[in-house]
């Protein structure tokens, strides 16, 4: 059943990352793995796993304070989401949140950090939106103006996850000159307090363990405490890249988990399943070569270059492609078994469709690698 | 009173696209047919994600998506051509000339039309535009050589041991690659490319044409090699006032020796082309008029109209990088079979290095283009024999021919001079090695 892992970092030589590891795959196959269902029918939000693995360092092992190891996160976001998609979803919420809060380098931030890398407290990230603002697909919903000693923001913001009274998330407001138009973006973090309303959003088909809300903010003030970046474009420039190499990590999972299901039913369907295409050695050597092109690339997650930035916008695109089609393969290998309302595989194929659809969704990724790769021209 | 008369109105939620259309309304969240937006309760929700009606904005439809060519069918196997220019095509024809029913995918990253690129070099002196330019539509040869054509999309990864391309209109599969992506023009930074324009495809110069279309204009042309001194001469021809700028004291003085050279620089001045050898731009800028002015290390300062980078050409490593591809200044590939590194994947024209040397000229790419065909289809291959193209520079008014090649530190002699005409030749070993006419060789 353990069939080799496509993200496998390059030397979990010390005895610490062994043990982090074989933490986090005692709390993914087990007590998750058994939540598995009641996060999907139920909406579960499961931050008794979250606390548990930040406690075995699974949710800051990418922070620089940690050693910057994005090889150990995305293996561990991997070995998450093979059990759970929604969960592995948190883990990358709770990490992006965590990279925010260390590359912003204000020191109010900074002190938090620790609790939060630990799992202590619990954060996740509204900039869907802005990411697709800031591409020109869309515009920015959150607005700010400045007051003094800060910025009040007003606006709504639909589909963030991971956020909860008392807990908190990475936005981004355009700000607005007195005449209405726009000077620039700021990023703060947002602390869900009472000044902040929390509204239901309609319900997915999947990934409702995920704590989705829209947040309604009239005149929220965000003082100097709360800023991650003023002006943030710069910002966004500089994390970017780290932040959607990140979210390889929930694709690969739930390609080994598919491919875990396929291998299952093989002593007792291998005997038709080999009529099907996309079999597990198909899948498997691409899932081998996909995690050898990520490890590489989580070396250098600041790299910086236009060639890095395509390079982790190929790598998160092919990932959800193969999510797609391993999901759908191990749906076929297992048959009815697979379509059981409590079988892993239809809930993988809903947990693959987010991957595919979330911000950047695999047409976002494309109109950006598109956009990259456009010569520029004099005007 | 007036609603009765007013337009229908569209707002859109800019947070999930729904359109709230004031003739239709929203019933089931109690708004009425002929509800206007601005009677809508401030306290309604979007009926999709439950944002308020602050979140929506006046409904402007979006200009539809440029008409990009996209083939339909399966996405399977067979033949990949990356690159629409001559290499592309020409490889395309060679395999349709061997099999005409191999499936052949055609990967472009312009509109992929067919024009011949050497023309650049005269095309404004003779009054063409981007349009005359073209000589078959992208569309249309595809449909004449029965390719599926993938136009306005980009390769972003590729994957050797997959067969696997991935593009930015999804991912191929391929049972053979064939990779003529060419080469792009190499900006030094002191170059911005919002503010330099490189001719080095359709489009670069149909961009530059239109604005010369307006008038004659002061152009600077940045790099004296044979792409910037053919560019001046036409440009000149065409009643713009250039100015040709290098690092090397006479134009083409990388290449050809002195006598050549200030042959060249002569027939430029009778042209009207001012060029400043011993320059190195340091900084480009935008003047608030419009103007573009160009500083230099020795203090001149420059203003024209536009300009013209002509700083070389390299080849893009990220693909061959990605791939795993054997890369030296271009892709390796073998100089007989032009077989890269990996199996199942050639390469041909600009992109490649043949013993670790580019070879960017138009005469080599159609033997090339025949001989991967006949490597793909015919079983065996390996009959490219790569010889040194004959170098004739489009320059009418001065003509010059290089045969061979010549060594960077080689002496050059001079064979017979008179006015017009200047015939030298290089020598290695007792050997003539390269051979360099200027100049109308009287009937003599």
């Amino acid at each position: 059943m353990n069939s080799a892992v496509a993200l496998s970092p390059s030397s979990v030589a010390g005895l610490a990352d062994e043990r982090l590891f074989a933490e986090v795959r005692r709390i993914a196959a087990g007590p998750l793995a058994q939540l598995a269902n009641r996060i999907d029918h139920e909406g579960h939000y499961p931050l008794e796993i979250m606390a548990q693995l930040g406690e075995a360092g699974a949710l800051g092992a990418h922070l620089q304070c940690r050693g910057g190891r994005y090889d150990i996160a995305l293996a561990a976001m991997q070995e998450v989401s093979r059990s759970c998609g929604s969960t592995g979803f948190l883990v990358w919420c709770q990490d992006v949140c965590g990279l925010y809060m260390e590359q912003s380098d204000n020191p109010a931030l900074l002190a938090r950090l620790s609790d939060h890398a630990q799992g202590r407290t619990f954060g996740g990230t509204g900039l869907s939106n802005p990411m697709k603002a800031l591409a020109g697909i869309e515009n920015m919903l959150l607005r700010a103006r400045k007051v003094p000693g800060g910025y009040r923001i007003s606006g709504s913001l639909p589909w963030v996850s991971h956020i909860a009274p008392g807990q908190y998330c990475g936005a981004i407001a355009a700000v607005e000159r007195d005449d209405g138009s726009r000077s620039h973006e700021i990023m703060f973090l947002l602390d869900i307090d009472a000044c902040v309303e929390l509204r239901a959003c309609p319900a997915f088909s999947g990934m409702e363990g995920t704590s989705t809300w829209r947040i309604q903010l009239d005149d929220y003030f965000v003082g100097e405490d709360g800023l991650i970046a003023d002006p943030a474009r710069p910002f966004i420039a500089r994390i970017r890249a780290a932040f959607i190499l990140l979210q390889a990590g929930m694709a690969t999972g739930l390609v080994q988990g598919s491919l875990d299901s396929m291998r299952e039913v093989e002593p007792v369907l291998g005997h038709v399943n080999h009529f099907l295409h996309d079999r597990p050695e198909e899948i498997q050597a691409e899932f081998e070569e996909l995690g050898g092109r990520i490890m590489q690339l989580a070396r250098n997650p600041f790299d910086g270059s236009k060639d890095y930035l395509l390079d982790v916008l190929d790598a998160r695109t092919q990932g959800a492609e193969l999510a797609l089609r391993a999901t759908q393969s191990a749906l076929m290998h297992q048959g009815a078994r697979g379509y059981l309302r409590s079988a892993a595989p239809q809930r993988r194929m809903r947990e693959a469709q987010f991957i595919a659809i979330v911000t950047p969704a695999i047409k976002h990724l494309r109109w950006e690698m598109a956009r990259l790769m456009k010569e520029e021209l004099p005007a | 009173m007036s609603d009765m008369t007013r337009a229908w109105r569209q707002f859109i939620c800019r947070a999930c696209g729904l359109i709230y259309d004031e003739e239709l309304g929203d019933p089931d969240s109690g708004l009425a047919p002929g509800t206007r937006f601005e009677d809508i309760p401030d306290d309604w929700e979007c009926p999709l994600c439950g944002v308020t009606k602050l979140d929506f904005e006046p409904y402007v439809r979006r200009e539809a998506a440029p008409a990009a060519t996209v083939a339909v069918g399966p996405r399977g196997t067979g033949i990949v051509v990356v690159g629409a220019g001559l290499a592309g095509w020409a490889t395309v024809e060679a395999l349709r000339e061997l099999d005409a029913e191999v499936p052949i995918t055609l990967v472009s990253a312009c509109r992929g039309d067919r024009y011949h690129k050497p023309e650049l070099s005269l095309a404004l002196s003779r009054g063409l535009t981007a349009e005359s330019l073209v000589r078959e539509t992208a569309a249309a040869a595809a449909r004449r050589l029965g390719v599926r054509l993938y136009s306005e999309t980009f390769v972003v990864g590729l994957s050797p041991a997959l067969h696997q391309l991935r593009t930015t209109r999804g991912t191929l599969g391929y049972t053979r690659l064939v990779l003529a992506q060419g080469a792009r023009p190499a900006l030094p930074a002191v170059l911005p490319p919002a503010l330099c324009w490189r001719v080095n495809d359709l489009a670069g110069w149909g961009g530059l044409q239109a604005q010369l279309a307006r008038g004659p204009q002061r152009i600077a042309i940045v790099g004296a090699g044979m792409v910037g001194c053919e560019l001046a001469e036409d440009f000149a021809r065409a009643g713009h006032r250039v100015v040709l700028l290098d690092r090397q004291p006479q134009p083409l003085g990388r290449l050809l020796p002195e006598p050549a050279t200030r042959r060249l620089r002569q027939s430029q001045a009778e042209l009207g082309i001012d060029y400043r050898g011993e320059v190195d731009v340091t900084a480009v800028s935008v003047l608030a008029d419009g103007g573009k002015c160009i500083e230099t290390r020795c203090g001149q300062r420059l203003v024209v109209d536009q300009i013209v980078a002509a700083t070389g050409l390299v080849t893009d490593p990220r693909l061959a990088r990605q791939a795993g591809l054997a890369f030296d200044q271009g892709i390796r590939v073998d100089p007989l079979s032009l077989r890269t590194s990996a199996e199942d994947i050639h390469a041909l024209g600009d992109c490649i290095s043949l013993d670790g040397a580019p070879c960017r000229f138009i005469e080599p790419i159609g033997r090339q283009a025949r001989a991967i065909a006949q490597a793909l289809l015919g079983g065996d291959g390996g009959d490219y024999r790569h010889s040194v193209p004959v170098i004739r520079l489009k320059t009418r008014s001065l003509p010059i021919e290089l045969h061979g090649t010549p060594c960077a530190d080689g002496q050059w002699r001079v064979v017979s001079e008179n006015d017009d005409y200047l015939l030298m030749e290089q020598r290695v070993a007792g050997h003539t090695t390269s051979t360099l006419r200027v100049g109308q060789a009287s009937a003599a």
